[in-house]
């Protein structure tokens, strides 16, 4: 289980962490989503005592991390795979991680084959490709065999083998019980594993739910519909009570009414339909509404009008 | 896909910390990078070769060497001519264990691993001073062995039971140690290779160089304190006149080892990693 209570972290006169409180439960793949610079990375370094918080406090399995006596046995985590020294074969890089908390040489061999280096353990690190060195650190995360995994985007840079890979690895952490808590700052990723949700934007905490009540809170949906007599129909709907506007590549997105009553109303006055689609909004169009107002950097689009969340 | 589960090699209640492991941990660090034997290769080549060079040439030009020239003569002290190129090389070797670090990233892992900083530095220390030292050794030896053989020619050579000629050599081999550790040391304090490596080869060799040129009686008065000054009169047969005697020197040489790691221990656990 990680912890984190009215955690705040400012570096110099920017605020990265902002009053962030959140629990990690185990048995379950947590998503950790924010858009770039919305402080994900800050949080993990601080959970891993790497930066000191500037108010507020971490915890792992109810213990500072610094406290932790051998921690590698009770938290993994990768955060940079880049972060590797090239000079140094894989299985030598994981021989010096192990040694410093009194892993054996022989799980070193365990957890190479676990992520599929066991080929490449000779082999200096400076050759790996991004999805080698993506192995490599999930390797270092697991060697302790440990109940808290943390990932820091670890699907970044890899091909579609390796991100089915550890989609894989990350449902199968879960289920055998273990904390397994993953930033990306991709929903549509995050969405394809993770049963529940923390979503922080410039440092503060956006939603802490599981994924069904993500979509709910997020934003509803509304109702696609193409018709040769497009103008009737807008007027016939307007009159019923639903808001109709010109949805992009002609038709029209009709909010208010559900798709059987439209269809109903439309059949009554004799109104061809060429298209009737009720439309969820996407997990993606969810997280981007609720972030839209936290991103550090949007690109120059022009400006939506702003639905109410 | 394979069990993730616990095997037996893994205890199932982790046994407290122990300074040993980090040590295992750094020692393992040290020895599986090329670089390591490469720096020392090359720093035992060139404090032989530029030693046996120098003494070479002392050699020959003895016969139309002047007086004044000849009395300064010494057959230990000049086989180390080579000692500062070795002592870049040392002092790169120590700043290099903590900034590779740095640079990489690798340093999060290490801290994660192994919380109590201070424990990590303690190992590095620990593990290069005494790989430092051995080999540091191995090569004063080496170089003087190789120095008094260009001299032998002349007759000019001594043997280590000659005054100071035992205490000499053995100096030389811990002022290398003590580069590495000031490399060490500045490494853990600026993070980054470039400036730790310029920041050793400034006190190593700038600084005695700048204070050496101050006008008297300051040039000695300071410089009896800066490290290299100091170094070079517990190589010396005997001491500069004004300099400390080479026990105090040793003292001063050593102080500025600890002085480094005191301050990357000070450091080290105030800053993010």
């Amino acid at each position: 289980m990680i912890e984190v209570c009215e955690l705040t972290k400012r570096y110099g006169a920017s605020v990265a962490v902002d009053g962030l409180s959140f629990t990690v439960r185990p048995g379950r793949v947590t998503g950790f989503l924010g858009p770039n610079g919305a402080g994900k990375s800050t949080t993990m370094r601080v959970i891993l005592g790497l930066d000191a918080p500037t108010e507020g406090r971490a915890a792992v399995n109810g213990q500072r991390y610094q406290q932790l006596a051998r921690p590698l046995h009770q938290a993994g985590a990768l955060l940079d795979a880049g972060a590797v020294p090239g000079g140094r074969s894989a299985r030598n890089h994981l021989r010096a991680i192990a040694a410093s908390n009194g892993i054996s040489a022989r799980r070193v061999g365990e957890v190479l084959g676990l992520v599929g280096l066991e080929g490449a353990a000779s082999r200096r690190v400076r050759g790996f490709s991004l999805g080698m060195k993506q192995r490599l650190g999930i390797a270092a995360a697991l060697l302790g065999d440990p109940p808290v995994l943390m990932f820091d985007e670890p699907v970044n840079g890899l091909d579609p083998e390796g991100i089915h890979w550890i989609r894989g690895l990350l449902k199968q952490l879960a289920a055998e019980g273990r904390t397994v808590f993953v930033s990306s700052h991709l929903m549509s990723e995050t969405a394809l594993t993770a049963d529940h949700l923390v979503v922080i934007g410039r440092g503060r905490l956006i939603a802490d739910a599981p994924i069904a009540e993500f979509v709910q809170q997020g934003s509803s949906g509304d109702v696609m519909v193409r018709s040769p007599r497009g103008g009737d129909l807008a007027g016939l709907l307007a009159a019923s009570g639903a808001s109709v506007t010109a949805a992009p590549g002609g038709g029209l997105a009709i909010t208010g009414l559900d798709a059987g009553r439209i269809g109903d109303l439309a059949a009554a006055h004799g109104i061809p339909l060429h298209e009737l689609t009720p439309r969820h909004a996407s997990l993606e169009e969810a997280y981007m509404e609720l972030t839209r107002d936290h991103a550090d950097y949007h690109a120059g689009l022009p400006d939506e009008s702003r639905k109410a969340a | 896909m394979t069990a993730i589960t616990a095997t037996p090699s893994v205890p199932a209640r982790p046994r407290p910390a122990r300074a040993r492991d980090v040590l295992a941990s750094e020692w393992i660090k040290l020895r599986s990078v090329r670089s390591t034997y490469l720096t020392l290769l090359f720093a035992a080549a060139a404090a032989v070769g530029v030693g046996y060079l120098v003494t070479h040439a002392d050699a020959t030009h003895w016969a139309t060497m002047s007086a004044s020239a000849r009395a300064a003569f010494d057959p230990v002290g000049d086989s180390f001519s080579g000692l500062g190129l070795a002592q870049l090389a040392f002092g790169a070797l120590g700043a290099l264990l903590m900034t590779s670090e740095y640079s990489s990233g690798l340093i999060r892992t290490t801290f994660a691993a192994v919380p109590r900083r201070r424990a990590v530095l303690a190992a590095k220390a620990t593990v290069v001073g005494a790989v430092t030292l051995v080999a540091g050794e191995v090569i004063a030896f080496a170089t003087f062995f190789a120095g008094q053989r260009a001299l032998s020619a002349h007759h000019l050579d001594v043997t280590l039971a000659h005054p100071g000629a035992l205490r000499g050599v053995l100096a030389a081999g811990f002022y290398l140690a003590v580069t590495a550790w000031v490399g060490l040391g500045l490494g853990a304090l600026i993070r980054h290779t470039a400036g730790a490596i310029t920041a050793m080869a400034g006190v190593v060799f700038l600084v005695p160089q700048i204070v050496h040129a101050l006008p008297a009686p300051w040039d000695v008065r300071i410089g009896k304190y800066t490290l290299d000054l100091a170094a070079q009169q517990t190589i010396a047969q005997h001491p500069a006149p004004g300099y400390f005697g080479a026990g105090p020197s040793f003292l001063i040489v050593a102080a500025y080892a600890a002085a480094a790691l005191a301050a990357a221990a000070f450091l080290i656990t105030r800053r993010d990693a």
